[in-house]
């Protein structure tokens, strides 16, 4: 029996514990961010100790002791408190003990000097964590989940879905699973083909957690990058018209521009109070139009991150913006159960239209845009003058994503009950509906 | 000011006054003196008891009992508390359920672990309880056992996070959330809250895929940043239920789910335990409109209404601390009740010493005394009495005669006597005419000077003609009229709308602080907006009008109109707590029922309010405190006393002067002010009498005194006191507002402020009001010295006139010696008379 645990104790051992050395970067940070962020971090520091930076993971708390010294275990608090046998000071305070392989991490990085890998020991440990692989999605759902994406392949041949930890494309002639894309987060929130149909975009995160936007071939399934780590989720990406950048909003309130081909960072833009739900291009590439919980819709110059001009009329969160054919207006939409148009130039409410219920993401096709709703309706707008073309119906629950292909004519829609609609365009009759849920066994 | 005025004032407080007084002045003498100043009248605080639980000495039972001793599981996750309680011979009981042995007659059946009977399949089982060689028996059956058993959105879900206080008003209760997350306070909106757990934000928040990822678990377990910190644990029960129910999909609840009627807890009120029995394990169980019975011990939220003296663990374990007594209030939805402990302990050389009873006051109050085992103090002294009882009839210091006549008087009934003809004097009704003008908000700027001459005459003769208290109060919620030629009218001047009207009707006459329900149900009481709103009706019709004439309104009722509840949009019947929906004949004037209602003589509560603030207002603090709180959650500290006077005072046809001297014939009102070793941590029970600092119109009345300068106010009649004042608007004096004087912007009694502040201290060591009178010409030691008088003379009047006494030796000698000191008769007087009315003495009723 103790032979057997021995051997298993050996076995959670990370790699690292055999040969190269511990890297902070790669194996300390993300036990540390796991296990110790809820309490340690910027909303609550107990004990007056952080551990969102390595400067302030190594530095002393409220005691006088250091978090972590180099090769002295004793003297390094944080370890001490976390193999201690004294309940009322063993950390996670509370929770469980962590587990021997994580210790045994700790351990071997002190003894071998404590040293530092990252990038800067100021940065905040989430921007350099190497990116998580994620854990498989089911074999087969226990429960449905809302649909929060839906997007064509630009040859109209497929319809990626949101998943949970994947993303699902099916047939959109006849609802057929082709493939199941995982290595993605939890939830999944935008989807995005490149304008050539080379790269999949996924904004995607678990919720209060992480968020992420990963970048795969969606031939190969192959995941060439992963961009804009935070700490919540990313709620939305989009590739700009000539697919060079990559614009993305999430739920700590920034909007960020990619360069597609190396992943560079260009551009942070800090100028909504509160989650980023919706980003858009304009169709020459110049301008960014975004939607944010703090009741606000904004501009910006793509250029130079400058704030062009703030919508404050929807007076609650906004949910799906779009750019009008002509560029100088946008169209946005949200919680007041309104879209609305205005001018760049000076704010100035030119149109808008009630729905039964909230509105989401707004997405162009050709001449047309289609807005999902929580009265369980998707309705197709002329572009340009918002008059409404078609209203399709089938869905029995909120929808709450959809997408046009103007080519094959046919629209797609996911409502929060799990199941996706695709109708055609022309005459809005169902050509399939079926559950985004692989394995669910409905009868349950 | 001088060194020898501070000198002077260490040595004249040095006197019979050290058991109240810390005036100690060394030093940085004017720092010290404030900083004491500042620490008076600060209340003991009762040390926690840091101990654990005390083992259960089961003793010699007579019996034990088991509760409950029928019971029906239904469904898998059914289960039951089983409460063991052991009688004795002596009368005495204990929990015993921590201590008793449970026994099963079918652990296929039932299984019975740690109290708590679980089902193992569908039959009957008897459970046999043992403990101290006595055995009781509870006959469970066991049903639907292989059936699901959902968990219920609203009685499970939101109980939930109601127990967790997840939807309290500091966190996610709050009108705008926290972090973005937004519950109804303690759930009462069942349908916001479903939006919220399930949809909001694309579903963020529960994971039925992967129910342990979901936010709403992993944020109070901490796996996530949270705000509000760890608040649910694996181990609570609230952690299976969320669990289970995103595990089952986030459902709500079939439209047919039977609603909660009523929950019962179980012991009922009024159990005392006696250390080394300090445990009482609560069982709560709910009735459902389907008749079925669920233990919901572990989802009801259990507070203490005094955590010094017991706590309840959220498991519904109540663990008595200290001797005294704590209402447990259970909430579960929006059903409460409580359950009303004694906890008493021996104290080491304590004994009863029989002190005698003058009245049932007395015997009320020893006999809760001799429970807790408090000794009352003894009876305070003529000329503390004197004092006291002046200040709190009339509201002023007796005059040098009125003193020297009583504290020559041998008869055995001078305190009666004096008591008797203290509330047949004008004065009497003027002042407590001041109290009710704090209450009904009597200020010029409402009213206009005429309305308030008006409505303030009709107070002070309601008062000197000793109007029955039901007449008043019926006076005053059904007038009608012109303000000016009816009074009363007034009130509905003040408050100036229907909701208005309600919330000062049911905190002035029911005592009860209705606002919170108007938004939602109240967090912690009883009351629903519906009952608020149901309320409302009775007023809603009541209409303003002005007239040509200034400060004339016109009040008249409508004979139509309704209310209508604006979070459900229902139109709402009249409605009376205990009585429920009525239905007034349609062109009734609603108020003449609500006002029957009110001023029956069987309505406890209305007499109890009125007793209970004659009382807090001569003691400085209520049986229930403060006094126009009345709820589940704020007992009162003798609740047989409030009721025998309730009683006393609806049989005398609500007399409020006969209560009054009730009250101040008892022993409890004419007791010591100074504590023995047996009460000095009592503050409530009323085993002595706490000294509390003058009011500002009392205090600028006896400055008036004892300089023999009355205060005069423009405007006003010169005779008028400061304690006479119809309104603290028509005379604005800046003395009485630094005091506290309150601005009657609210109905409540905590308007006018107890607490002692800077701005007093230095109004009583160099302000312009006692500099003007201790300077003036004809003051009374002035007007003494010029009628000849020595300075031995001079000394004791002054004694007389500020504490009614005289002097102690070693007070006079120092007095004498300062003057001898100074050289200068008057600056030595001017200091002499400053020093007396800075002592403690002077500036507390005691």
């Amino acid at each position: 029996m103790t032979n057997r645990l021995i051997l298993l104790a050996l076995l959670v051992l990370p790699a690292a514990a055999y040969g190269e050395p511990v890297s902070f970067k790669r194996d300390v940070a993300p036990i540390l961010l796991d296990q110790c962020l809820a309490c340690h971090g910027p909303k609550k520091a107990e004990g007056g100790y952080r551990i969102d930076t390595f400067e302030r993971a190594v530095a002393a708390g409220d005691s006088t002791q250091p978090g972590f010294l180099a090769g002295k275990l004793e003297e390094s608090e944080a370890f001490r408190r976390i193999v201690s046998t004294d309940k009322a000071e063993r950390m996670p305070l509370e929770g469980d003990p962590l587990p021997d392989g994580q210790i045994a991490t700790l351990k071997r990085w002190v003894e071998e000097g404590a040293a530092f890998d990252g990038p800067d020991p100021k940065a905040s440990l989430a921007s350099y964590i190497p990116p998580p692989t994620h854990p498989a999605a089911p074999e087969s759902y226990a429960a449905t989940l809302p649909i929060t994406a839906v997007e064509f392949s630009p040859d109209g041949q497929s319809l990626a879905v949101a998943g949970y930890h994947e993303v699902l494309l099916y047939n959109p002639a006849d609802g057929a699973l082709i493939r199941r894309l995982s290595n993605v987060g939890q939830r999944t929130y935008a989807v995005r083909y490149s304008p050539d149909g080379q790269l999949l975009a996924v904004a995607c995160g678990t919720p209060g957690k992480l968020g992420e936007v990963r970048i795969f071939k969606p031939e190969s399934g192959e995941l060439v990058r992963v961009l804009g780590t935070t700490s919540d989720v990313v709620f939305d990406c989009a590739f700009s018209p000539a697919g060079d950048r990559l614009a993305t909003a999430a739920a700590d309130g920034t909007v960020r521009i990619f360069k597609v081909a190396d992943g560079a960072e260009e551009r942070t833009i800090t100028s909504h109070s509160d989650w980023v739900f919706a980003v858009a291009w304009k169709a020459d590439g110049s301008q960014l139009a975004t939607g944010s919980r703090d009741k606000t819709a904004k501009v910006f110059d793509a250029q130079t991150g400058d704030l062009l001009i703030t919508f404050s009329g929807h007076n609650s969160p906004v949910r799906g913006v779009l750019f009008h054919p002509d560029g100088a207006e946008v169209y946005s939409a949200g919680t007041d159960n309104k879209i609305q148009r205005w001018k760049i130039a000076d704010a100035a409410k030119t149109k808008e239209v009630g729905l039964g219920g909230e509105v989401y993401k707004l997405t162009l096709g050709g001449e047309s845009f289609i807005a999902p709703a929580a009265d369980n309706k998707v309705r197709e707008y002329k572009a340009k003058e918002l008059d409404q073309i078609r209203e399709l119906a089938g869905p029995t629950d909120w929808v709450l994503a959809a997408d046009l292909h103007p080519e094959t004519k046919r629209i797609a829609a996911g409502s929060f009950d799990g199941r996706v609609f695709v109708w055609n365009a022309e005459d809005g009759a169902v050509i399939t509906s079926f559950l985004a849920a692989p394995g669910y066994a409905a009868a349950k | 000011m001088s060194r020898d005025r501070y000198a002077c004032l260490m040595i004249l407080t040095h006197g019979p006054w050290e058991l109240v007084m810390s005036l100690k002045l060394t030093g940085f003498v004017f720092l010290a003196v404030v900083a004491a100043w500042m620490s008076l009248p600060a209340g003991i605080l009762i040390a926690a008891d840091a101990a654990g639980l005390e083992p259960i000495a089961i003793g010699q039972p007579t019996r034990i009992e088991v509760f409950p001793t029928e019971a029906k599981l239904v469904g898998p996750r059914s289960h039951l508390h089983l409460v063991v309680t052991g009688h004795y011979a002596d009368g005495s009981v204990q929990d015993l359920t921590r201590a008793a042995e449970f026994t099963t007659s079918d652990p296929a059946i039932v299984e019975v672990e740690g109290g708590i009977a679980r089902p193992r399949q569908d039959g009957s089982a008897q459970i046999t309880v043992a403990a101290g060689g006595q055995q009781a028996f509870a006959s469970l059956s066991v049903s639907n056992f292989g059936q699901p058993q959902p968990i219920s959105f609203e009685w499970e879900t939101l109980a939930a996070l109601s127990k967790q206080s997840c939807n309290s008003g500091a966190c996610h209760g709050s009108p705008s959330g926290k972090g973005g997350f937004r519950l109804s306070l303690r759930a009462f909106d069942k349908v916001l809250d479903s939006l919220t757990l399930i949809r909001e934000d694309l579903g963020r928040r529960t994971n039925p895929v992967s129910p342990d990822e979901s936010l709403l678990l992993a944020k109070p377990l901490m796996k996530v940043p949270h705000g509000g910190g760890l608040k649910l644990k694996k181990s609570d029960a609230a952690y299976s239920v969320l669990r289970q129910w995103i595990a089952e999909g986030c459902r709500n609840d079939p439209a047919e789910t039977p609603r909660c009627v009523k929950i019962e807890v179980f012991p009922p009120s009024g159990r005392v335990l006696k250390r080394p029995a300090h445990t009482q394990q609560l069982c709560v169980l709910a009735h459902f409109a389907d008749g079925t019975i669920r233990d919901v011990t572990e989802l009801a939220y259990c507070t203490s209404s005094d955590s010094q003296i017991a706590d309840v663990t959220p498991e519904g374990l109540v663990i008595g601390h200290d001797r005294g007594e704590a209402a447990i209030i259970v909430k579960y939805m929006e059903h409460v009740e409580s359950c009303f402990l004694t906890f008493v302990k021996d104290i080491p050389g304590f004994a009863w010493n029989d002190p005698a009873a003058a009245n049932y006051v007395d015997e009320h109050i020893h006999a809760k005394l001799r429970q807790l085992q408090f000794l009352p103090s003894g009876v305070v002294s003529d000329e503390e009495f004197l004092r006291r009882v002046y200040l709190d009839v009339i509201g002023q210091l007796p005059t040098l005669a009125e003193t020297q006549q009583f504290l020559a008087d041998t008869d055995p009934a001078r305190r009666a006597k004096v008591i008797d003809r203290l509330l047949e004097r004008p004065e009497h009704a003027k002042f407590w005419a001041l109290k009710w003008g704090d209450l009904l908000r009597m200020t010029n700027a409402q009213m206009g000077p005429a309305g308030v001459h008006k409505f303030h005459r009709w107070i002070d003769r309601a008062f000197a003609t000793n109007m029955p208290y039901d007449q008043f109060a019926r006076e005053l919620v059904t007038a009608s009229g012109s303000t000016l030629d009816r009074p009363p009218a007034n009130f509905y001047r003040t408050a100036t709308d229907t909701l208005d009207a309600v919330e000062s009707i049911s905190q002035v006459f029911l005592g009860a602080r209705l606002q919170c329900a108007k938004c939602h149900n109240h967090p912690f009481e009883r009351w629903t907006q519906d009952n608020y709103y149901g309320m409302a009706a009775f007023f809603n019709r009541v209409e303003r009008k002005k007239s040509p004439r200034a400060d004339e309104l016109f009040i008249y009722v409508k004979n139509q109109g309704e209310v209508t509840q604006p979070r459900t949009g229902k139109q709402m019947k009249p409605w009376l707590p205990g009585q429920g929906e009525i239905d007034p004949p349609a062109d009734a004037d609603r108020r003449q029922n609500f006002a029957a209602w009110l001023t029956a003589k069987d309505n406890r509560l209305f007499a109890k309010v009125e007793a209970n603030r004659l009382w807090s207002q001569v003691f400085g603090r209520g049986i229930v405190d403060p006094p126009d709180d009345f709820r589940d959650s704020n007992p009162p500290s003798n609740a047989a006393l409030l009721d025998a006077l309730a009683i006393d005072f609806a049989e005398h046809g609500f007399d409020r002067r006969h209560i009054l001297r009730t009250i101040l014939n008892s022993h409890t009102y004419q007791a010591d002010f100074r504590p023995n070793d047996f009460n000095r941590d009592d503050v409530k029970y009323f085993s002595h009498y706490q000294p509390r600092l003058l009011s500002a119109e009392q205090l600028l009345d006896a400055i008036g005194t004892l300089t023999d300068l009355p205060e005069a106010f423009a405007g006003l009649p010169p005779t008028v006191r400061a304690t006479q004042l119809p309104a603290p608007d028509l005379a604005k004096h800046e003395f009485l507002k630094i005091f506290g004087q309150p601005e009657r912007q609210t109905v409540c009694a905590c308007e006018r402020a107890g607490d002692s502040n800077l701005g007093m201290a230095i109004q009583l060591f160099n302000g312009p009001l006692i500099y003007g009178k201790l300077r003036a010409e004809n003051n009374r030691f002035r007007k003494l010295i010029a009628a000849g008088k020595s300075n031995d003379e001079i000394i004791r009047e002054l004694y007389l006139a500020a504490v009614c006494r005289q002097p102690s030796d070693k007070e006079l000698e120092a007095s004498l010696a300062h003057i001898a000191a100074k050289g200068d008769q008057i600056v030595a007087l001017e200091d002499i008379a400053w020093a007396i009315l800075n002592t403690n003495e002077f500036l507390f009723q005691h």
